[in-house]
């Protein structure tokens, strides 16, 4: 029975078959024979995780619009079909022409949390494609990544053949003409992995030599050939008005996670939150200009149909013209009955005028990020709200008719006491004293205050990629103690379970050697481990000890100033200098200021032209 | 004015269910540019019903949606703004401007004409050969899925017609709002008829939606 047949036999019995049948408005399936490269973009996980990201949207049109070059997609398969695909010795098909992974020249997986890591084993796997680097030949496509993870690409070292470190529209297209370069010329793979590593912020780990000391820590991390850099830098953007930005999105057919329009209106952060690790990695701050927004928005608006446009970027309230912007697209959009949200709300950024303005679409919740109870915890992140904002904001907020807010805090950062803990609840229960300070016939009905805790957890490139997560054991008694304390009327309390968030730990700043975890791991069965109803803790703690590697080494350890770190080699923008200065003014309980409000020397001014707060002048 | 418009939902796209065959529609219109009519209200959606929901896994050949213009376009404009903003497995065949009285179809539906594709040709024979044998008898009883529970009930009056060739079965069969033979019932009673007890992969493409026209006669809905 040939494939198609297989494969029809499989989405018959499987759940929720929409998500492996492809054929979606503005998907693209292009000519196979006329298109001499082939890149087969991975996301791993789910369909309805990926078909929300939008560097799928971005990438998936980039490398269709070139002529020579196709794009199809794959996702990662839910356990049922898993099952059936074995049943019927399938191999992983793409979406869009049904071909298996190892029919691409280059496969490429977006790296967006830690947690999706084993997905790409077991994607690699049902791909047919050897899951080592080393394992791999010359008729095995090179497979590529991408994405935040990409900052520290150690973990998967052994198993990706090059990483793209920064924005990934910047390097697709040069990535693929050294890829078709092999294809046309017959070059080896290492001579295609060589020429790979020559390009601007393209790493291939397989190029250097990684040593290390008695305690595990690393000695050195050396170029193995005069191709690969020393240091890898990452690659920006700099004018997002004249970069690449798809004029139309696949619409799927099935409701997705995000099953909208995003429009992203900026790249970067100025706020400089301590924790934040896309804060330092999507620097500098680069803007996409109002008329760029609006044209984009009508173009896909027209192309999708869909009922609702996002703005999407890590601070919308930081735009420089949101007002205008938000009365604009209201003003245009309003006859096509398409409504406009705000996603990551900043509670000090957005003007009353505009909260006003989104609510004559629709008056969803309301969502407020203080991140750390208490006024010396919020300084100690440098997360610049203070309480006085807070509830400012949310007065507004119950007086313009809204009854339902989110909290958003983290538990287990640096120097948290119990303190900050009770501060939790003191802000929540003046939150819901606001909404009955509003008289009772002004303010709508049902109030609700969800607050929500996750467990912090310290990533590379921050202030705080030197600290300790704390043990499970503390994150849960700190758990226990924020229950007792969030009893309140009106109140909701979420918390993250602690296990999914050590492996993270590990995992984010993990080194080459916990790769070998990685593969136990998948070898012990685990697999989709974002989702609560396929984490194993065991299985990752029976995978850690069998490698004879301690997790502890990488979650709970405190590093010192002068130990050589996993991703060093990595240059994000940013220098260590400056996350150790910022780490310092943490410890003091000193803030930074806002890079809008003068340049504090982060590292980006030493490449010209690319931040437009730069001062030169700053060390 | 209303428009009558005959679609397609393709093999490829067969395991979409019905909601998201209406979402899909909704979005369709709403990139075709056309001045489609929106209901009123907090969540405004455009005005555009489906003549009979078609069951997930089963592919259709002419699905009838019915959308209520705002401003009278021509059944020509209307179809080529459509097919180019619907998807490849979603085209439209043919529009038909009726007036904004016209009677709402789902009442008018009488009966579907099915097109069964038996995957493994050893069963279609089987099943084709024991046709004659069921339709002679008193009746043929079938297992109708209600919300709540399973229930049985006698297919017989509810077979218009039914006869097959190589891998394929045709049936013409009751569809209204009241009650209906769906294709899995008929496959039910025709295997236990033909002695088969594994489980038939069948292809079920619904050909068209029928009404009755004056003389009675079972005639195309969208014609009516």
């Amino acid at each position: 029975m040939d494939l198609n047949e297989r494969f029809e036999r499989a989405l018959e019995k499987v759940q929720k078959a929409p998500r492996y049948t492809g054929g979606e408005m503005n998907t693209t399936v292009k000519e196979w024979d006329r298109c001499p490269l082939h890149f087969g973009f991975c996301f791993p996980d789910t369909y309805e995780i990926g078909m929300s990201h939008l560097g799928l949207k971005i990438l998936y049109g980039l490398i269709n619009r070139e002529s020579w070059s196709l794009c199809e997609r794959f996702f990662m398969p839910w356990t049922d079909m898993i099952a059936l695909m074995k049943e019927e010795e399938l191999p992983l098909l793409s979406m869009e022409s049904r071909r298996p992974m190892n029919a691409f020249d280059v496969v490429g997986f977006t790296l967006q949390y830690e947690m999706s890591y084993s997905n790409i084993l077991a994607m690699l796997e049902m791909g047919g494609i050897p899951l080592e680097s080393r394992d791999r030949g010359e008729n095995d496509p090179i497979v590529v990544a991408g994405g935040p993870c990409a900052f520290n690409p150690e973990p998967l070292a052994d198993f990706i053949d090059a990483f793209m470190i920064g924005d990934g529209e910047d390097v697709m297209t040069e990535l693929n003409r050294v890829i078709l370069e092999r294809k046309e010329k017959g070059l080896s793979r290492e001579e295609c992995l060589k020429n790979l590593a020559k390009l601007e912020g393209v790493y291939v780990p397989s190029l250097y030599q990684v040593t290390y000391h008695e305690d595990g820590t690393i000695a050195s991390v050396k170029p193995t050939c005069p191709e690969a850099p020393a240091s890898v830098k990452k690659r920006v953007v700099t004018d997002l008005n004249h970069t690449y930005y798809p004029e139309e999105f696949p619409v799927p057919y099935t409701e997705v996670v995000f099953d909208r329009i995003m429009l992203e209106i900026m790249r970067g952060c100025t706020r400089g939150c301590r924790f934040c690790q896309a804060g330092i990695l999507y620097r500098p701050v680069r803007e996409r200009s109002l008329e760029k927004l609006i044209d984009l928005a009508e173009k896909l608006q027209a192309s999708t149909g869909y009922e609702e446009i996002s703005l999407s970027s890590l601070s919308s309230g930081d735009y420089s013209c949101l007002p205008e912007l938000i009365r604009e697209l209201m003003r245009r959009m309003k006859e096509k009955r398409v409504s406009i949200s705000l996603p990551s709300l900043r509670i000090d950024s957005v003007l009353k005028e505009s909260l006003e303005e989104t609510q004559q679409v629709r008056k969803t919740s309301l969502t407020f990020a203080p991140e750390a109870g208490t006024q010396r915890m919020r300084d100690v992140i440098n997360k610049g709200v203070t309480e006085e904002d807070l509830l400012e904001k949310v007065r507004d907020a119950f007086e313009g008719g809204w009854s339902s807010v989110k909290l958003y805090f983290m538990s287990g950062l640096p120097t948290e006491t119990t303190e900050d803990l009770d501060g939790i609840a003191d802000l929540a229960r003046k939150v819901v004293a606001e909404y009955f300070n509003v008289p009772k016939p002004q303010r709508a009905k049902g109030l609700r205050v969800t607050v929500s805790t996750s467990v912090f957890v310290p990533k590379p490139f921050t202030p705080f990629q030197w600290a300790a997560q704390d043990t499970i054991e503390t994150v849960l008694k700190k758990q226990e103690h924020l229950k007792q304390v969030l009893n309140i009327r009106g109140v909701t309390f979420h918390w993250h379970e602690p296990y999914v968030s050590f492996l993270e730990a590990c995992f984010a700043r993990g080194d080459r050697r916990i790769g070998a975890v990685l593969k136990k791991a998948y070898e012990m069965g685990c697999i989709l481990d974002g989702w609560n109803e396929t984490f194993r803790f065991d299985k990752w703690m029976d995978a850690f000890r069998e490698c004879g590697l301690d997790p502890a080494f990488y979650a709970n350890r405190e590093r010192t100033k002068d130990e050589l770190l996993p991703w060093d080699h990595i240059d994000s923008g940013v220098t260590k200098q400056f996350l150790w200065h910022e780490k310092e003014k943490s410890d003091r309980t000193e803030t930074t200021k806002d890079c809008r409000k003068g340049c504090n020397g982060c590292g980006l001014q030493r490449w010209k032209g690319v931040c437009a707060y730069a001062n030169a002048g700053s060390v | 004015m209303r428009m009558l418009a005959v679609f397609e939902k393709g093999e490829r796209i067969r395991h979409i269910g019905h909601l998201d065959i209406q979402r899909s529609v909704q979005r369709g219109l709403r990139r075709s540019g056309l001045p489609v009519a929106y209901s009123n209200g907090f969540n405004p959606h455009i005005l555009v019903t489906f003549a009979s929901a078609l069951s997930t896994g089963a592919c259709g050949k002419r699905e009838i949606m019915d959308v209520t213009m705002e401003e009278d376009v021509s059944e020509q404009e209307f179809m080529e703004k459509m097919n180019r903003a619907m998807p490849p497995e979603m085209q439209l065949s043919e529009a038909r401007a009726v007036d904004r009285k016209h009677s709402s179809l789902p009442p008018m539906l009488r009966a579907a004409r099915y097109d069964l594709l038996i995957r493994e040709e050893k069963y279609a024979a089987r099943l084709i050969d024991a046709i004659p044998s069921m339709m002679a008898r008193e009746t043929i009883p079938a297992m109708r899925k209600t919300k709540t529970a399973l229930k049985e009930c006698d297919i017989k009056p509810l077979i218009f017609e039914l006869n097959g060739e190589g891998k394929h079965l045709y049936a013409t069969l009751v569809l209204t709002e009241r009650e209906s033979c769906k294709p899995g019932m008929l496959m039910e009673a025709l295997c236990r008829e033909a002695n088969i007890t594994e489980e038939v992969r069948v292809l079920i493409t619904r050909e068209a939606l029928l009404g009755e026209n004056e003389e009675g006669k079972l005639v195309p809905l969208e014609t009516l």
